[in-house]
């Protein structure tokens, strides 16, 4: 039988236009789509198994201020010798107030969560269940119109495959990468991309002209946990305490 | 059954890593170079956060009970290392190997338990993140 024309017409109107777009869609969907980070990433330590070829990079020194440089120094041998007595002394975790950002992007082999929207990209971190949210494509704020906060205030923008973060607004007393101190003016860089489809590297980038010498960097990576349900963390039975020397002490129970 | 009491002196590679694993606070008051061993019965398995506890009677040679309070990593760290929260119930008969306090007192920081079935499972760190 004899198929109408315009029929056939129809079909290849179709064929054509379905081969134009498999044709282009590759090449504009990597020129605009970013690549997606959703998923659990557990944090990935060099060491006895790694691929040093995924290994991040070294920190670079940290190099304070010779005002904020003493005392570091001084707390630091304090906490040495306290350790080293087996009276360790006491830190804002010890009294289940979490580490805030960046230090809870590493804390010990906990993992962290990436929701990503277009609009806004969300972090969860496991222990404490602690929770950043990024606003893309946003302009950052003022510094003097952030309340100091355990998150501050982070926005984001894809630079080509690298998410580009810059948090500003971090409460002093929560303290940064290896305890260092840092003033209201600290901003925080992050580069974060994917090494590998299941290898994440987080470049961190710290700047503060009050306390800082000149700007360090260090960079986390993690590795995708596929299938992983993020476990709650309610800080619900702490038993340790500090003593009257700040040294951290266990609550015993009598039976 | 009479208790089975070891005082050991050798660092454990476990123990050495288990701070890293969970984070909340230093461990250096427990005694990490000492391992003891001891048998006793189970009155409360917490299945809590920042850590877990198992609170156990332990009998001495004479049969006399004394209470421990035996601290482990936090939930998440010990479902990485294949704990459940129901693994111990009250009344259980268990072994557990642990660090004890610097100061003396009946608690430590859990090394190895042995489970009324026989099974034998760690304080973490987890299998997770490739290398603690």
């Amino acid at each position: 039988m004899k198929r109408p024309a315009v029929l056939v017409s129809l079909w290849a109107v179709v064929a054509a236009l379905w081969t134009v777009a498999t044709v282009l869609r590759p090449v504009g969907a990597a020129a605009q789509t970013p690549p997606d980070l959703s998923g659990v990433w557990a944090p990935y330590r060099a060491g006895r198994g790694a691929d040093p070829k995924l290994n991040p990079p070294p920190p670079t020194p940290i190099v304070l201020k010779p005002q904020y440089a003493k005392p570091y120094e001084a707390r630091r041998a304090a906490e040495d010798e306290a350790t080293k007595r087996g009276e360790p002394l006491g830190t804002a975790a010890v009294q289940c107030v979490p580490y805030g950002f960046p230090r809870m992007m590493a804390v010990a082999l906990y993992p962290a969560e990436i929701i990503q929207r277009p609009s806004q990209i969300t972090i969860v971190t496991e222990a404490f269940s602690e929770v950043r949210r990024v606003y893309m494509n946003q302009p950052q704020l003022p510094i003097d119109e952030v309340p100091p906060g355990y998150y501050g205030h982070s926005v984001g923008k894809w630079d080509g495959e690298t998410l580009v973060i810059d948090t500003v607004g971090i409460k002093e007393s929560v303290l940064g990468y290896q305890n260092t101190p840092h003033s209201g003016q600290m901003r925080i860089t992050e580069r974060i991309r994917l090494v590998t489809p299941d290898m994440l590297h987080d470049q961190i980038t710290v700047e503060d002209p009050l306390v800082l010498e000149k700007p360090f960097t260090y960079t986390l990576a993690y590795r995708r946990m596929p299938g992983y349900k993020m476990v709650e963390f309610v800080c619900e039975n702490n038993r340790e305490y500090l003593d009257e020397k700040g040294a951290v002490k266990m609550k015993l129970r009598e039976k | 059954m009479k208790p089975r009491v070891y005082l050991g002196a050798v660092v454990c590679a476990v123990l050495m890593a288990a701070p890293r694993a969970f984070a909340h606070h230093s461990f250096a008051m427990f005694d990490t170079a000492k391992r003891v061993t001891m048998s006793g019965t189970v009155t409360a398995f917490e299945w809590t956060n920042p850590h877990a506890y198992i609170e156990i009677d332990i009998p001495d040679e004479k049969g006399v009970v004394k209470h421990w309070s035996v601290e482990l990593g936090s939930t998440s760290i010990l479902m990485q290392a294949g704990w459940k929260f129901n693994d111990i119930k009250v009344g259980d008969k268990i072994t557990v190997v642990l660090s004890p306090l610097r100061s003396g007192e009946a608690g430590g920081l859990l090394a190895q338990v042995t489970l009324r079935d026989g099974r034998v499972l760690g304080n973490g760190p987890g299998r997770v993140g490739g290398q603690p």
